[in-house]
């Protein structure tokens, strides 16, 4: 169960999302919310390779 | 000619800001007086007057002419009267005030929304993902970037290259940077070290320590990179360190014989400072990791009064084995430093972090391995928190009989970069035994080995200077990029007519990189105070401050790139070079064909042209936006949100990691300028570490020059977790924007040394 108090911090992490590291143009980006729309859609359609 | 008006007009016209101001038929007269002068009509005074008559007369019934009236029967009356020539001339001059109204107005509205929205609503705040386009300095230098693309392309670019890049048939990159300087170099530090170097803002003495010397090595990058507008580089990193840890290691065995001299000997303190002394002046050589006993026999061959062979033994056995603990440990504590470093210093331009790459792996002296092993290391452990490193971009160099098959002496440091590669995406790989990189490889003269900088750029093959085809201090002048979609569009399908309009392309790029070398040639060595003062840039030591840096400057490349070859072979046969061996067929035919005309324009003026396999991060929507306005939504072609990069099979387009691999490789011989490729893996690569070497080595002897394998790497920041997370980290159960009891943070910090502290007080 999640004890809902923010205030006297027993709990942690509240709003706070998930990193989600991708390789960009050659170099790594921290997370996607800072690429540009065209590169988010270009990650959204990655698909991956078998080996 | 003040008689034109005799009764003064006290009427009142309204600007186009809507602002009233006196009517005044002088601007009229000398408005038709500089167009008729413009184009040599043969208008006199007399003509100048009866004309501004004309105009007034026409708008005497008008209570309040507005400007634009005005203008209307200035046309008019130019017309009506016969002076056909001049009227061309007014219509023209005012079409062009027009656009830069327009154009003025275009700023300010993108600084308006530079200032009002943040970037999750806009786009043009996020065209360079290491950006932060929401703080102060990232939108001061949007500010600065967006005011200067304004100025280049209204006052600076001849008109016909001007018009092809708004209109998208080619992009001219970093064109903020048009009037000032340079994309990249790749940064030799030993000789940058050597005898110290300044920074423009202050004196460095050489370093004496491993940790000073990845200090200063970061300095070096963040001096280079705001000098520069593109990637910066060291191409022989571990080399480079090596230095250093000679140094550390040499005090730190001196520290320990000094307290072994004290505790051992009962030497005073002045007393073990003049053994030292001593034993320096004495041997010339440092010592050596894994050559101690070199040292050793001169040691025990020098005269020191009151030691007996034995102690010295003893005293020399001691200090190694401290000092290789202590060199080890420092040597760690350095390359962490680097990497947070170059993670945390927002120097270029307050907004971001300069943009490092390091190039190693080939380094096989004990100290150069030391270096790789603990940056590799450190890599693993990620930065403060656990996170991913973003930078530098690290690139292990392959080479057989290096580090490529077991029994090389650098086989492990290759098997430690695949492990790190798996956890953390970095390092990339580049392969010295490519062909086209081999070419250049001198054994022993890492100045011939290839080295890639930031994302994919790499230079070697010299027309300037064929008797210097290496890669310290050289780079990319500028580069500029062809819309290859298009002209597949627009060449409905005839062969032909794509190769003429892809030449015609070519030559007008051309032609804008040689403008942007003129204006790049006539700077001055003073204007790089770090890049040509200090001699980072090869050459630019024999110059004095006053000097143009033109003439060096030709050791770089002037470079012509693509994008979309995939969508550009959809266009011409229905098919991408992942569907057919027609298409893969053709697409080399182009590339092979784009490459040939830049090596002839190489032969004819001296100059390296070379071709970029672009890494298209702000243009890869740009162009397709365009061309979907032009030519509407064309399946396979402009139906996505971007283009392909470069000669990608397209990301969307299911493929084994092999057949990709052989498709692109040969891509990357034709690509002079740079390249990479890709391979997408699913799943946690830690667990299956042979599969990932098995596709580095495929890379390699498939003849790519440059490649990485990507695969998922999320991080939780409330836990602490790395690896693959789904909806729910696997590690502490939250979903996204979910709070977790700190107490059961506490119990999982018990298994999970790396789960982050909370304070409950706060």
């Amino acid at each position: 169960m999640t004890i809902k108090n923010t205030k006297t911090r027993q709990n942690a992490g509240e709003g706070v999302g998930f990193d989600r590291i991708r390789r960009i143009t050659g170099y790594l980006v921290g997370t996607v919310d800072r690429f540009n729309n065209a590169k988010r859609a270009e990650e959204k359609d990655r698909v991956k390779h078998e080996v | 000619m003040e008689h034109i008006v005799q009764e003064p007009d006290r009427r009142m016209i309204q600007k186009r800001s809507g602002t009233l101001v006196p009517f005044d038929p002088m601007k009229i007269l000398n408005a038709i007086h500089q167009a008729s002068t413009a184009v040599g009509d043969d208008m006199t005074p007399e003509d100048y007057t009866y004309l501004t008559q004309k105009v007034c007369a026409a708008i005497a019934g008008t209570e309040v002419p507005t400007v634009e009236q005005i203008q209307d029967k200035v046309e008019e009356m130019l017309i009506r009267y016969g002076f056909a020539t001049t009227a061309k001339a007014y219509i023209l001059y005012r079409a062009e005030h027009t656009k830069m109204r327009e154009s003025e107005s275009y700023l300010m509205d993108v600084y308006h929304r530079l200032t009002y929205s943040d970037s999750e609503s806009e786009n043009i705040k996020r065209e360079n993902a290491n950006i932060d386009g929401d703080t102060a300095m990232g939108t001061m230098l949007k500010y600065g970037s967006e005011g200067s693309k304004f100025f280049i392309v209204n006052h600076v670019l001849p008109k016909e290259i001007a018009a092809a890049h708004a209109n998208g048939d080619i992009h001219i990159h970093d064109m903020d940077f048009y009037m000032l300087t340079e994309t990249c170099c790749q940064i030799d530090l030993i000789k940058l070290f050597k005898d110290g170097f300044s920074t423009g803002h202050g004196y460095v003495r050489e370093p004496q320590s491993i940790q000073t010397y990845a200090a200063l090595a970061c300095i070096a990058i963040q001096a280079n990179q705001n000098e520069m507008h593109g990637g910066q580089s060291l191409p022989n990193f571990d080399y480079a360190m090596a230095g250093g840890v000679i140094k550390t290691y040499n005090k730190e065995y001196f520290r320990a014989l000094k307290a072994y001299a004290q505790a051992a000997l009962g030497y005073e303190w002045e007393q073990a400072e003049a053994l030292e002394k001593v034993i320096r002046a004495g041997i010339a050589d440092p010592l050596r990791l894994e050559r101690e006993e070199d040292f050793y026999k001169k040691l025990s061959g020098l005269n020191l009064p009151g030691i007996e062979p034995g102690q010295i033994r003893r005293m020399h056995d001691f200090s190694v084995k401290q000092a290789r603990r202590y060199t080890k440990k420092q040597t760690r504590q350095a390359m962490q430093a680097l990497i947070h470093n170059l993670n945390t210093m927002h120097s270029r331009a307050g907004a971001q972090v300069p943009f490092s790459s390091i190039n190693y792996g080939t380094d096989t002296s004990p100290e150069g391995r030391l270096v790789t092993s603990m940056l590799l290391a450190s890599t693993m452990d990620g930065l403060g928190g656990g996170e991913t490193p973003i930078f530098p971009v690290q690139i292990f160099k392959v080479k057989e009989g290096i580090n490529y098959d077991p029994g090389d002496p650098n086989y492990d440091l290759f098997s430690q970069a695949i492990s790190t590669s798996a956890k953390r995406l970095f390092p990339n790989f580049s392969f010295i035994d490519a062909p086209f990189n081999l070419q250049y490889y001198k054994e022993g003269d890492p100045n011939t080995e290839v080295a890639y900088m930031g994302c994919r750029t790499r230079v070697l093959g010299n027309r300037y200077d064929p008797s210097r085809e290496c890669t310290f201090g050289r780079g990319n002048l500028s580069f500029t990029s062809i819309n290859l979609p298009r002209l597949g569009i627009e060449a409905h399908q005839d062969l032909e007519a794509f190769y003429r309009s892809l030449d015609d392309t070519m030559d007008l790029v051309i032609r804008q990189l040689l403008h942007r070398f003129k204006i790049q040639s006539a700077k001055k060595v003073r204007n790089y105070p770090f890049l040509m003062a200090q001699g980072i840039w090869i050459d630019s030591e024999k110059l004095d401050m006053e000097d143009t840096i033109g003439e060096v400057l030709k050791h770089g490349t002037l470079s012509v790139g693509f994008i979309g070859l995939a969508e550009t072979l959809k266009a011409l046969t229905g098919y991408h070079h992942g569907e057919s061996e027609e298409a893969q067929a053709l697409g080399l035919e182009i590339i092979s064909h784009m490459r040939k005309k830049l090596d002839a324009e190489s032969e004819k003026t001296g100059l390296n042209f070379t071709l970029l396999a672009t890494p298209a991060e702000g243009l890869s929507g740009r162009f397709v936006r365009l061309d979907k306005a032009r030519y509407g939504e064309i399946e396979g072609i402009t139906d996505r949100e971007y283009y392909t990069n470069s000669f990608h099979i397209p990301v969307y387009y299911p493929i084994r990691s092999f057949r990709k691999i052989q498709l692109e490789a040969p891509y990357h011989a034709l690509t002079n300028a740079g390249h990479i490729s890709y391979v997408e893996l699913d799943g946690d690569t830690c667990q299956n570490l042979p599969a990932f070497e098995k596709i580095i080595r495929y890379m390699k002897e498939q003849g790519i020059g440059y490649g990485s394998i990507n695969h998922p790497v999320d991080r939780d920041p409330v836990c602490g977790y790395t690896g693959i997370i789904g909806d729910v980290c696997p590690r502490c159960g939250r979903r996204e924007g979910e709070s977790v009891p700190i107490e059961k943070l506490n119990e999982l910090r018990k298994k999970f040394p790396d789960v982050p502290r909370y304070d409950c007080t706060r």
